[in-house]
């Protein structure tokens, strides 16, 4: 069976599921790198320059670690997901950097996702890709659309159950015991946290943030757990129309959270985001008007454990206090 | 009306020329002072923190034009991959909490460009007619071509100049000559009269000057505030400055042939192709092609500029090294801490390499 290696970065979060369906609806397998460990950080931080941003880094890293395990690495250039909104010039030049930095690449794979040009421009991007695996049209067309279904499917389970990307993959991955996965409603701090699904599911980038909350009793609300028309609504009101294809996990996440009174927003970034650098600003801005606690955290390879945990106890210790004083 | 702007390079003349053609009494343009460390010190305490240094810099012009009483405001706009589309949008909103009432009108630099500067111009003139506009344009178009044509003259001067510093003091006055011209006849005698003046500058006969191409993002490139006169300070060390880019050029291309299917960038392009196959935004795309381009060409080196976390410029800095044409390239990040005395180092040890390099070469 032909395997397509598909690294666990950026995009994996958020269509992992349907390019699965869609490789297995073409009669191939796929094969996912490991969980980010100190192994992978190394490899890809050694070939990048130093001004990339982290999760560029990890994907790279990724990368090599799948080289010889797969025949095909699947590398989309996501240009665009929607009319006038794009991703970062870093999504689009991600298969050619690849090529310059990881010699040993087997062949790439790299579709153009350039929903501006149009629905002909993905129908055909989508078609020589799957011409790779057989030159059956109805078969391209079928695996589409399971593609399609699961990916639809995917999303309406993390708004539904209020889960995140992490714990419905991994019940897609295994039958075993699912009591972990229980949405906690208890009576605790709620918290939102907003951000790249690349960063804030990478427990190596965010030192596990999502889990220490829980841990701490917060309950912590991520852009997945909203209906994606909630936040597209959000967005429009808070920003207009968007100029980034993921301005709705971030402009429109935090405003839709603010709107529904979470107790504090947490919002985080990697060091040199380009977009981030300027959409931050806006949900910061927007919080002060709501008068809601804001906690903008800035990771790089250097962020030191010890210290987001400081910055985190004393952002929650004032949301507590601040919800005592209030009530 | 009182209509403030921000600069990039000698971008203003533009904006000077078009007034005084089409001035009617009841706007006026309010040129911000020159780029200076106030202006940085002004864009960095109000923009976000990790916001490119083009955005920092061009919020100080228009604070500062505010200041001076601007309550409309000129800025670009695109649509594309780099954050040059959300800078309206965020200025608007900083410009508004410090209290200035000012409104944008923005200027479209990715689509519809002639449409939106014809639209822009039509509306800052009270529909003024269409011949006096056409006229006005060439005007400051002529102003503009003679300016990028004399730089490329000092260029080349400043490389094998005898005594340092000359012929950037004609050029000086000359830019000075050319804000003063007031006919399309003056600006042509005046050009003519500066690149005499350049040409009689004494320079060594026996100069052999390497030869860097300077590629990269375009703001960095154009405006020397931002770049800390990099041209000059490889002049000094005699090195001869080669840049593709220019404003003239820009408008010549992105303006007008454009649309008559001309691509100014088509060899570059092509010559990106093997290692980037796409646009990635900004100038990335470019950059990569044309450091492949200077390599066939026998240049010497390439110094790529690009403010620190430029989005399409670190695609391009990541793919650069793999190229099979061999050329040395320097990259250059520019932000707010950094200083020139660095920069000079750099350029010196770069400059170094490329003269050690060629010696190697000949022999």
């Amino acid at each position: 069976m032909v395997r397509v290696g598909i690294p666990r970065a950026l995009s994996y979060y958020q269509y992992y599921p349907g390019w699965k369906a869609f490789f297995e609806a073409l009669g191939a397998e796929t094969v996912v790198s490991p969980p980010t460990d100190k192994a992978i950080f190394t490899a890809g931080n050694s070939r990048a320059v130093a001004e990339t941003c982290l999760p560029v880094k990890l994907f790279f890293g990724h990368v090599i670690s799948l080289a010889d395990k797969c025949d095909y690495m699947f590398i989309p250039a996501m240009r665009s997901l929607g009319k006038k909104a794009y991703y970062c010039s870093k999504f689009i030049g991600l298969p050619d950097m690849t090529r310059a930095l990881v010699p040993e690449c087997p062949l790439i794979l790299d579709p153009e996702i350039d929903l501006n040009k149009g629905r002909r421009s993905l129908y055909h991007a989508i078609y020589s890709l799957g011409r790779h695996f057989g030159s059956d049209k109805s078969k391209i067309k079928k695996a589409v659309e399971q593609a399609e279904k699961t990916h639809l499917a995917y999303r309406k389970e993390m708004s539904d159950r209020g889960i995140t990307p992490i714990q419905a993959l991994d019940e897609m991955h295994r039958d075993e015991d699912k009591s972990y996965l229980e949405p906690d409603i208890s009576p605790g701090l709620s918290v939102a946290v907003i951000g790249h699904q690349y960063v804030i599911y990478d427990d190596y980038i965010n030192h596990r943030l999502i889990s220490r909350l829980q841990a701490m009793g917060v309950r912590v609300f991520t852009p997945e757990m909203a209906e994606q028309e909630s936040l597209d609504i959000a967005m429009t009101r808070l920003g207009g129309a968007p100029h980034w294809s993921f301005e709705a996990d971030i402009i429109g996440a935090g405003e839709h959270y603010l709107e529904v009174k979470v107790d504090g927003i947490i919002s985080v970034a990697v060091f040199g985001c380009g977009p981030d650098s300027m959409m931050v600003d806006m949900v910061r801005h927007r919080a002060s008007e709501f008068r809601t606690p804001f906690l903008h955290l800035s990771l790089d390879e250097h962020t030191s454990e010890g210290g987001l945990l400081t910055r985190l106890e004393a952002f929650l210790d004032m949301v507590k206090r601040r919800r005592k004083v209030c009530a | 009306m009182r209509i403030g702007i921000p600069h990039c390079g000698h971008a203003y003349i533009i904006a000077e020329a078009l007034v005084q053609k089409l001035g009617n009494g009841e706007s006026e343009l309010i040129i911000p002072p020159p780029t200076s460390h106030r202006t940085l010190d002004l864009g960095v305490k109000y923009s976000p923190v990790e916001a490119c240094l083009p955005f920092k810099l061009t919020l100080g012009n228009l604070l500062e034009a505010c200041e001076l009483g601007a309550d409309t405001l000129i800025h670009a706009r695109g649509t594309g991959v780099c954050r040059l589309g959300y800078y309206v949008k965020e200025q608007e909103q900083i410009i508004r909490d410090l209290g200035y009432n000012a409104h944008f009108l923005t200027l479209d630099v990715s689509q519809h460009r002639f449409r939106s500067i014809m639209r822009l111009i039509k509306n800052l003139t009270n529909d003024a007619p269409w011949p006096k506009i056409i006229s006005a344009l060439r005007f400051a178009l002529e102003k503009l071509f003679a300016l990028d044509k004399m730089e490329k003259v000092v260029h080349k001067v400043r490389a094998v100049e005898l005594e340092k510093g000359r012929a950037n003091q004609i050029y000086r006055e000359a830019v000075k000559a050319m804000g003063e011209a007031k006919t399309v006849r003056e600006v042509k005698n005046a050009t003519k009269e500066y690149i005499k003046k350049l040409d009689q500058v004494p320079k060594d006969p026996t100069a052999d000057p390497v030869k860097v191409s300077i590629v990269g993002e375009v703001f960095v490139v154009l405006d020397p505030f931002a770049n800390m006169d990099i041209e000059m300070e490889l002049g000094k060390l005699g090195v001869e400055v080669e840049r593709t880019m220019s404003l003239s050029r820009w408008v010549k291309y992105r303006l007008f042939l454009n649309y008559l299917g001309v691509n100014e960038w088509k060899e570059v392009h092509e010559a990106a192709m093997p290692y980037l196959k796409r646009n990635v935004g900004g100038d990335g795309w470019e950059s990569v092609g044309e450091k492949v381009v200077r390599g066939r060409e026998g240049y010497d080196g390439v110094i790529h500029l690009a403010p620190f976390t430029c989005m399409p410029e670190i695609v391009a800095q990541n793919i650069m090294p793999s190229t099979k044409e061999d050329i040395p390239v320097l990259t250059v990040l520019y932000d707010e801490q950094m200083a020139r005395p660095g920069m000079i180092t750099r350029l010196e040890a770069f400059v170094d390499l490329l003269k050690f390099r060629r010696r190697r070469r000949r022999k």
